[in-house]
């Protein structure tokens, strides 16, 4: 049991990782930024529970505002450029974040021990969970919380004129400016949620993996961040998840007694995966689908 | 007709009733042990070592007998080796994965970055029920970053102390080579391992009295490395220290070569004292220094290194220190009266942490280890130098 409850867990800031990502796609942009973001809140969020003892709610909250406030300064200069401009932009932004942390040295002595981080040896003894006795269960539903209500928010979002305005941004931005929308505010409002949403999870990150280093938010994890969303399909939130469960649950843990193999089997099944569901695994068409079999049944049980 | 029919079907029933009661072949069982490490990625070939090592031990243990459980009857060992890609969400999801089975013992991980997650979720103090983190016991085999097993209360390695060897080492290079003072270190920067030991290797030689002239830094997938060779011609140095990987020392060796930096004395990190660094770059390697916890020296040694290779595997001081994990594991088991069963497997967990952390002292391959009071070794270790392609063993001190 506990081992499917760290698997929860993993889906769980998978999908934050994705959803941040997915944001900023809202808007027609590739950003290889999140891991950074990503990388910013596991930081931020570990130094305030390790060196501060801060509770995990407010760390959070605080990883979430600095790796948002990060997202929106660097979205004025980075959204000038498009395309494949932009992944460039972004991309070195990502790694100079991680050479930032590859670098930061800040250790309290406590007790004898060094604690923080500490360069490329990383920060050890993030272990705020166990240490105040929460059970695999419990750091499973904390984290599921916060990715249904950022989920919630997210759907609430496509729904309201804000997401009309986004999708207008990214379907044709010339046809958006024309009308009216400031498109530097909307392509930066959506970095900065998409920060907020990385900080966050990136956060909860540090904190069930007890140990956090540079390496770990190298361009292999941007790259995740952006493929979950686009593989999962941009028409709703339900996408990144089911991407996420995709590649968490089934390419790499489902996978795993294939061994060697399984490397080999994972870029082939993406790739079949991305040719089979070309608009994603949850398009349009299977939401359509998904509502008409909804109707029916409603329809059916009315009669 | 039927009579006879009937006293051949008594025969056979009787027969069948008497293999049923006989007790020992129906009684074997076997003992799993799930050991996990990087079996993809640059490292790979370090988990590679590493399952084949396992495997060696298991078939000297299981050909000898096997292992007697708390019940007294005899199992046979079986070994299961999972691939955490080095990757520290793997590393938990695969050691919750073990501990979710009857399994009551994990052997690895490879990486040390993995090894500091991993044991970040165990329980720190033992019988602190306000900690939740894992009861389950791991011993290290590869993982060599120092310090690693203070983590945990539930945490072991059999990893030598690179501490001890580079102090050692550079003590006699002061003997040896009195007239050399300058060195030049290159690093494997963003690797956990070469990076600390680093640190370790540059103490030490300040230590000892040599200058440090200043280092060159690169990445663990780097290929090509003429900028950080050229800041090392520049110094000029008479000893160059390379705290790296093989497969980058072999990069820097070979860019040293095309450069033409010859400096008089080269020495290397533990890991590179392996078959790969003589499979990419003996010439350029040939009189590299590195201190190591394994060459084949005693008969024991070299029967391990030959049923090592038989399993697809070479002999180097992390698969070495697996294939001696499997005979601890073993006394251990017997020592503890471990049970085996699914309705055992708490117990048997705390069983198995107490008897790992009651060792003072473990049979090695180069001689006896001694075990300190924070769950580390203390192991033999010699000096080897790469000579005509091989590994030759340069200086064995006195421990």
């Amino acid at each position: 049991m506990d081992f499917y409850l760290g698997l929860i867990q993993i889906i769980g800031v998978h999908t934050l990782l994705g959803l941040s990502a997915y944001c900023v796609l809202h808007t027609g942009q590739v950003s290889l930024a999140q891991a950074g973001f990503f990388a910013v809140g596991a930081y931020v969020a570990g130094m305030l529970t390790v060196l501060a003892h801060w509770p995990i709610v407010p760390a959070l909250l605080v990883a979430g505002v600095v790796a948002g406030s990060l997202a929106c300064a660097v979205g004025f200069p980075a959204l000038r450029v498009k395309g494949l401009m932009l992944v460039v932009a972004t991309a070195a932004f990502g790694e100079a974040v991680r050479l930032f942390f590859f670098n930061f040295n800040y250790q309290l002595e406590r007790g004898g021990f060094h604690i923080g981080p500490h360069g490329g040896e990383g920060f050890r003894q993030i272990r705020y969970f166990p240490e105040y006795g929460w059970s695999t269960l419990e750091v499973a539903a904390f984290i599921w919380v916060v990715v249904v209500l950022t989920m919630a928010a997210l759907w609430w979002m496509d729904r309201s004129r804000a997401g009309a305005v986004l999708r207008a941004v990214g379907e044709d931005e010339v046809a958006a400016q024309s009308s009216g929308i400031n498109v530097t505010v909307v392509k930066v409002s959506a970095m900065t949620v998409g920060g907020v949403i990385a900080g966050i999870g990136g956060g909860i990150f540090a904190h069930y993996t007890t140990h956090i280093e540079h390496i770990q938010f190298g361009i292999v994890l941007a790259t995740f961040a952006v493929a979950y969303p686009i593989l999962g399909g941009l028409s709703n939130v339900f996408g990144t998840l089911i991407a996420v469960i995709f590649i968490q649950g089934f390419l790499i843990e489902g996978l795993r007694f294939m061994g060697d193999w399984r490397n080999l089997l994972f870029g082939g099944l993406i790739v079949l995966a991305m040719n089979v569901r070309p608009r994603g695994l949850i398009d349009a068409g299977t939401i359509t689908l998904v509502k008409r079999l909804v109707f029916r049944s409603k329809e059916r049980a009315s009669a | 007709m039927l009579k006879k029919y009937v006293a051949l079907a008594a025969v056979v029933g009787a027969m069948a009733a008497l293999a049923v009661a006989t007790p020992s072949p129906a009684q074997e069982r076997t003992v799993k042990i799930t050991a996990f490490g990087a079996k993809s990625g640059v490292v790979r070939v370090f988990g590679i070592n590493s399952e084949a090592a396992l495997k060696a031990a298991a078939e000297v243990i299981n050909t000898a007998g096997g292992v007697t459980l708390g019940d007294g009857t005899k199992a046979k060992f079986a070994i299961e080796f999972l691939d955490d890609r080095c990757n520290a969400e793997e590393g938990i999801s695969v050691i919750r994965r073990i501990a979710s089975t009857d399994a009551f013992i994990a052997v690895g991980p490879t990486c040390s970055n993995v090894a500091e997650s991993l044991f970040g979720i165990l329980q720190k103090k033992v019988g602190d029920t306000s900690d939740t983190g894992l009861q389950f016991p791991i011993i290290a085999d590869v993982a060599a970053k120092g310090g690693l097993a203070k983590i945990s209360e539930w945490s072991f390695r059999n990893v030598p102390s690179e501490f001890e060897m580079y102090k050692s080492l550079f003590a006699w290079l002061k003997t040896q080579h009195p007239n050399l003072k300058t060195i030049w270190g290159g690093v494997e920067k963003d690797f956990a391992h070469s990076n600390a030991t680093f640190g370790v290797i540059k103490q030490q030689a300040e230590v000892n009295g040599f200058q440090i002239l200043g280092q060159s830094e690169w990445l663990l997938a780097d290929t090509t490395f003429s900028t950080q060779v050229r800041e090392m011609k520049r110094a000029n140095p008479e000893i160059v220290a390379i705290s790296a990987h093989p497969f980058t020392t072999c990069g820097v060796l070979k860019e040293m070569e095309r450069q033409g930096v010859k400096p008089k004395l080269l020495i290397g990190l533990t890991s590179s004292s392996s078959i790969e660094t003589l499979q990419g770059c003996a010439k350029q390697a040939e009189g590299i220094i590195i201190p190591t916890s394994f060459a084949p020296v005693t008969p024991e040694a070299a029967k391990a290194a030959e049923l090592v290779a038989k399993f697809g595997g070479s002999a180097d001081l992390h698969s070495a220190a697996a294939y001696e994990i499997m005979f601890i594991l073993k006394d251990v088991i017997e020592k503890q009266k471990i049970m085996a069963r699914p309705d055992t497997v708490a117990a048997d967990r705390v069983k198995m942490r107490e008897g790992l952390a009651a060792l003072k002292e473990t049979n090695g391959l180069l001689g006896k280890i001694g075990r300190t009071a924070d769950r580390e070794a203390i192991k033999p270790f010699l000096y080897v130098h790469a000579k005509d392609g091989k590994w030759q063993v340069l200086f064995k001190p006195s421990s």
